[in-house]
């Protein structure tokens, strides 16, 4: 029925836009206003790093996605992410990524170690950047999170053109220094030209 | 040990998930990363929503939920999902919300993973804590004839330690046998906010009823089957090589 990989029939029509709908009311942005006045947002607080980096589609490949992670560190072997497809304020939440040190990792029943990926290549090759973060202040804390895995289930496929969350979650993975496993240089371009960087090796 | 993950059904709430509190270091980063980046989407998210979510596999696993809202647009709202409102919260899941002008064009293979929130809207089980009813009125009469998609991917409701297997499609409460909460639950969420589930009942009976409600959605109450996903090997497609 619904699969990953198929998508599941026509897309709603109308202006493209992703997603569809009409702007936010005045009401609306009222109560949004007022509730973040009034409320306590302590889980969203604690959100705190942003990491910007790329995965692909453990189904297919040649799709790969420019990720947005905003993460909040549990303890010193757990992060859970929030992940956009953009760092805008109208970033689409695309799914979810946890991140495990390698001692929890090698914890975990087999079965459970083939749902996740490692870091290292992604991490090492400069392609995980914290924008605006200095150099100094991020190496130490990537020289840990080289030794991590991680698991991402993307729940809504905006590269593919889905306007709407549609069909099961998609398992993704990590770029690999392997043919099948290299970020698009495209992509890696863009993105370091959005942020000014310069492909750092660590 | 007291640190092995062991089997799926790990015991006890303490430790979820496993591992030694953050360093000084990290906590600095965090604090420096926060005042130096710019973080937009999470800015966004300006709403908190506590509610009741059932497991569509096994509908006597009812968790508390709580949401952290970002409105898109008048048609559509993103969640990030968690078990809990402080600070130690896990990251449970992502449950995306639309309008019923927009569920109806989508195909029906698509709205039977979706659920409808007209009778959690209407039994006062869905909270925003803190915020007076009277500023909430007129969005709750949108939400009510709105459907959700919910997939949670950590079930710390059965004490996995970490995030394990695939995730779960997730359903609302319904006014059925199957579909209702545990009244235990719900008094448990009342206590905690100072609120009444039954008052709030009948404060939101002059909400209107959504006219219809489309039967493709809650797919479970007509046709006693949900669905589950599975993770399955799959041939991966072949790359186009580079040039």
């Amino acid at each position: 029925m619904a699969s990953s990989d198929k998508s599941a029939g026509p897309m709603p029509p109308g202006d493209g836009s992703v997603p569809p709908g009409k702007a936010m009311t005045v009401g609306q942005s009222i109560v949004d206003k007022g509730a973040q006045m009034m409320q306590s947002l302590k889980p969203i607080q604690r959100m705190k790093l942003h990491a910007c980096t790329f995965a692909s589609y453990s189904h297919d490949m040649n799709r790969q996605i420019e990720a947005h992670h905003f993460i909040t560190r549990l303890n010193q072997d757990f992060l859970q992410s929030a992940v956009y497809d953009s760092d805008d304020s109208s970033g689409r939440l695309i799914g979810v990524e946890y991140i495990i040190s390698d001692r929890l990792f090698e914890a975990l029943p087999s079965e459970e170690q083939k749902l996740w990926h490692s870091h290292a290549h992604e991490i090492q090759s400069g392609l995980w950047v914290n924008p605006r973060m200095p150099e100094m202040m991020q190496k130490s804390e990537l020289g840990e999170l080289a030794k991590t895995y991680g698991k991402f289930w993307c729940t809504w496929q905006v590269d593919r053109g889905d306007r709407l969350p549609l069909g099961a979650p998609a398992l993704m993975v990590s770029p690999q220094a392997e043919k099948m496993g290299k970020a698009k240089p495209e992509l890696v371009h863009k993105r370091d030209q959005k942020y000014k960087i310069s492909l750092l090796m660590i | 040990m007291e640190e092995t993950i062991g089997g799926v059904f790990a015991s006890g709430r303490e430790k979820i998930p496993p591992g030694k509190p953050m360093s000084m270091e990290q906590k600095m980063l965090d604090k420096g990363a926060q005042m130096m980046q710019s973080l937009k989407p999470v800015k966004q998210m300006n709403q908190h929503v506590c509610t009741f979510a059932l497991y569509s596999q096994d509908m006597a696993r009812q968790i508390e939920t709580h949401h952290y809202v970002t409105r898109l647009n008048q048609d559509f709202l993103q969640c990030a999902v968690y078990d809990s409102d402080d600070s130690t919260a896990h990251l449970i899941g992502v449950e995306y919300i639309v309008s019923d002008s927009i569920f109806e064009k989508l195909p029906p293979e698509e709205q039977r993973l979706w659920h409808s929130h007209a009778y959690e809207i209407k039994s006062g089980l869905w909270v925003n804590p803190r915020v007076p009813e009277m500023a909430l009125k007129p969005e709750l009469e949108n939400l009510a004839k709105s459907y959700g998609k919910f997939w949670c991917t950590w079930q710390t409701d059965r004490g996995d330690r970490l995030p394990l297997g695939p995730p779960s499609l997730m359903m609302s409460p319904q006014a059925v046998n199957l579909g209702m909460v545990d009244p235990v639950l719900v008094l448990q969420r009342d206590e905690k906010y100072n609120v009444s589930t039954e008052a709030l009942k009948t404060s939101r009976m002059e909400l209107a009823e959504p006219e219809w409600i489309n039967p493709q959605a809650d797919y479970w109450r007509q046709h006693y089957k949900c669905f589950a996903v599975d993770v399955v090997p799959t041939e991966m497609k072949k790359i186009t090589p580079f040039p």
